[in-house]
């Protein structure tokens, strides 16, 4: 419905009517200039700062020494510094990780927003219940899901034993080869609603003459969907893509509370590295300095983004 | 199906054989499509129901090497003790609610003021002041939260739920300014420029006309505000250490002391904290799914 709205939106009024009544000048100003405050005094100039921070030699609550690139050196090429290792280990967990919680949450939000996009009764109580798992705060289902693995008491291993299907206890966050899935499977939980509402939203804004002729034409189900959803879904697809791959790569949550990186380090992403560095080894240089290796490739996707979020701003 | 019915009625004799066969085909369709929900159901609801059921059963019950779906013994003793005394759990909700209140108040306005001068007025550097607004709603926070950590150090803003809501600004304000453009560029201008005519300031057509017209997009950007702030972790992390500061999500991770995990009593937190955007979702969601969706899909 969004969708079609906003279509409407665009054909009706290409760009924003401004009223030429009055002097909008001052008040223009005015106006944004709280929101333009905080974006500047609390995302911008941390921004420039941790880029400073990133240069230095500083510890926490010590003097910082300024050393040029000298941590970035360290992370990408200094294979004799402890932190090399852990880095390049970061670099690999992060894309397993983003990787597998995207195509995860596509699958189930695909599959979830066909069925609630097909004439099933109580539809609207089915994509209420579906969507809870958003509503939930990321700690607490992190924390349900820990209990749910629990190798002793845990509903999965009890419910395993009691059946003999294993002798012993599986280690689902203990294990270094199966860590990281069980990671996945809690945090694939939490972000799927999110894929299925906004395809959804794109399925609705496909008109139902293309599905009609489609199949008086004699195309099955598949071919539908091959031939006209996923093509006219492919610009939600990217959206959606590009905004998930920003959101999971970066979130703490689930290694942090689940695994806390171990075992091993399997389980080690960057923005848990970063924290590491700074709040437990004390380390503000090389903890700056981890989240900005990847900035390239956030604002390249930040680029992409805001080209397309912007595009009715004339 | 009785649409499906009355279609292959209306069709040809040629279309209407395929039809026929399609209309039976999808019943096949249709089964599997009910077995799939179901299993997408109960796959969303077990996570939920289990850390539920777990809050109200007895530690007798939890730690036996048999499992039961239901609880043999219900308590409440773990919501006892969790809101009792001799936890900080009751102070850091209240933590919690201040300063998800305090978010959603400041970036509610401030989101409402720029994103109407934003979509309405004209002046020099609009395009880039949106532009700006955007990238930061799309900043990551793991970039920021070192710098911020070090800031509020030294402005003495550390373990103070001023400087969290301060550091939750950054993610609210961007957001709910750039959820309210897309809403007011829907208004029709005609109202503003009759009442400008009549002699109303810029300032009076805001309040008067904008906001009261704006009450459910207000409420959506309030409602995001509010979940965001009541769920963020990784800035309360890292910026409140002392227990009676933290907020919920941290007070919960805080708990764990050495390797014991008392997990009756950590599901009755998790069921309490979990109730409040729960409670807001249930009954805004129709509001909220559509600014969800405006919010990220804008093809």
């Amino acid at each position: 419905m969004v969708v079609l709205r906003q279509a409407e939106r665009t054909v009706a009024s290409p760009g924003v009517r401004t009223s030429r009544l009055g002097r909008d000048f001052w008040l223009g100003y005015a106006l944004t200039l709280p929101a333009v405050l905080v974006v500047v005094g609390l995302v911008a100039y941390p921004l420039g700062y941790a880029f400073w921070l990133s240069l230095q030699d500083i510890k926490v609550g010590g003097q910082g020494q300024f050393i040029g690139f000298g941590n970035y050196a360290r992370l990408l090429f200094d294979s004799q510094s402890r932190i090399y290792g852990l880095f390049w280990n970061s670099v690999k967990v992060t894309a397993l990780y983003t990787g597998g919680a995207l195509a995860g949450k596509f699958v189930i939000g695909m599959v979830s927003a066909l069925i609630l996009n097909a004439q099933i009764r109580a539809r609207h109580f089915w994509r209420t219940l579906l969507f809870v798992p958003w509503a939930i705060p990321a700690v607490v289902s992190a924390f349900t899901w820990k209990w749910i693995y629990n190798d002793v008491n845990g509903v999965l291993n009890t419910f395993f034993t009691n059946l003999g299907l294993v002798e012993r206890p599986i280690l689902f966050l203990a294990d270094p080869r199966i860590a990281l899935w069980s990671v996945l499977v809690a945090a694939i939980w939490q972000g799927a609603p999110f894929w299925t509402m906004t395809f959804l939203a794109g399925l609705q804004a496909i008109p139902r003459e293309l599905y009609e002729a489609a199949a008086i034409d004699g195309a099955t189900p598949l071919q539908q969907y091959f031939r006209i959803t996923l093509p006219l879904l492919t610009p939600v697809i990217t959206v959606t893509v590009m905004l998930s791959a920003i959101w999971t790569s970066n979130a703490i949550q689930y290694v942090y509370i689940l695994t806390n990186g171990g075992p091993a380090n399997v389980t080690e992403t960057f923005p848990l590295l970063a924290y590491h560095e700074g709040m437990t080894a004390y380390d503000l240089g090389i903890a700056s300095a981890i989240p900005l290796v990847f900035f390239p490739v956030f604002a390249i996707l930040i680029y992409f983004l805001t080209r397309r979020m912007l595009r009715q701003e004339g | 199906m009785a649409e499906a019915v009355r279609s292959i009625e209306r069709a040809r004799p040629s279309e209407r054989r395929i039809l026929t066969w399609l209309a039976y085909r999808n019943r096949g369709y249709y089964v599997l499509g009910y077995l799939v929900l179901l299993a997408l159901a109960l796959w969303t609801l077990f996570p939920v129901y289990w850390q539920l059921a777990t809050s109200l059963r007895a530690d007798v019950d939890l730690f036996s090497p048999t499992v039961t779906l239901l609880p043999r013994v219900l308590t409440g003793e773990h919501y006892d003790k969790i809101l009792g005394p001799s936890y900080p759990f009751l102070r850091q909700l209240r933590n919690s609610a201040v300063v998800a209140a305090a978010t959603t108040a400041i970036s509610t306005l401030l989101g409402a003021m720029a994103g109407y001068a934003l979509t309405r007025l004209r002046f020099a550097g609009r395009t880039i002041l949106a532009r700006l607004l955007v990238y930061a709603y799309l900043a990551p926070g793991t970039i920021l939260f070192i710098p911020i950590f070090v800031m509020m150090s030294r402005l003495g803003l550390r373990d103070n739920l001023v400087g969290l809501t301060l550091a939750y600004l950054t993610f609210t304000v961007p957001f709910a300014t750039w959820m309210l453009m897309g809403y007011f560029r829907t208004v029709p201008i005609e109202l503003e420029e009759a009442a400008l005519i009549d002699g109303a300031s810029r300032w009076q057509v805001l309040w008067r006309i904008m906001v009261p017209l704006s009450g459910p997009a207000l409420v959506v950007a309030a409602v995001f505000a509010f979940t965001l702030s009541w769920n963020e972790f990784l800035y309360a992390l890292v910026l409140l250490q002392k227990q009676e500061v933290m907020t919920a999500p941290v007070g919960l991770s805080a708990y764990v002391i050495g390797d014991q995990y008392y997990w009756g009593q950590m599901m009755a937190a998790a069921t309490i904290m979990s109730l409040p955007p729960l409670v807001v979702y249930l009954f805004g969601q129709r509001w909220v799914i559509a600014g969800w969706t405006a919010g990220a899909v804008k093809d």
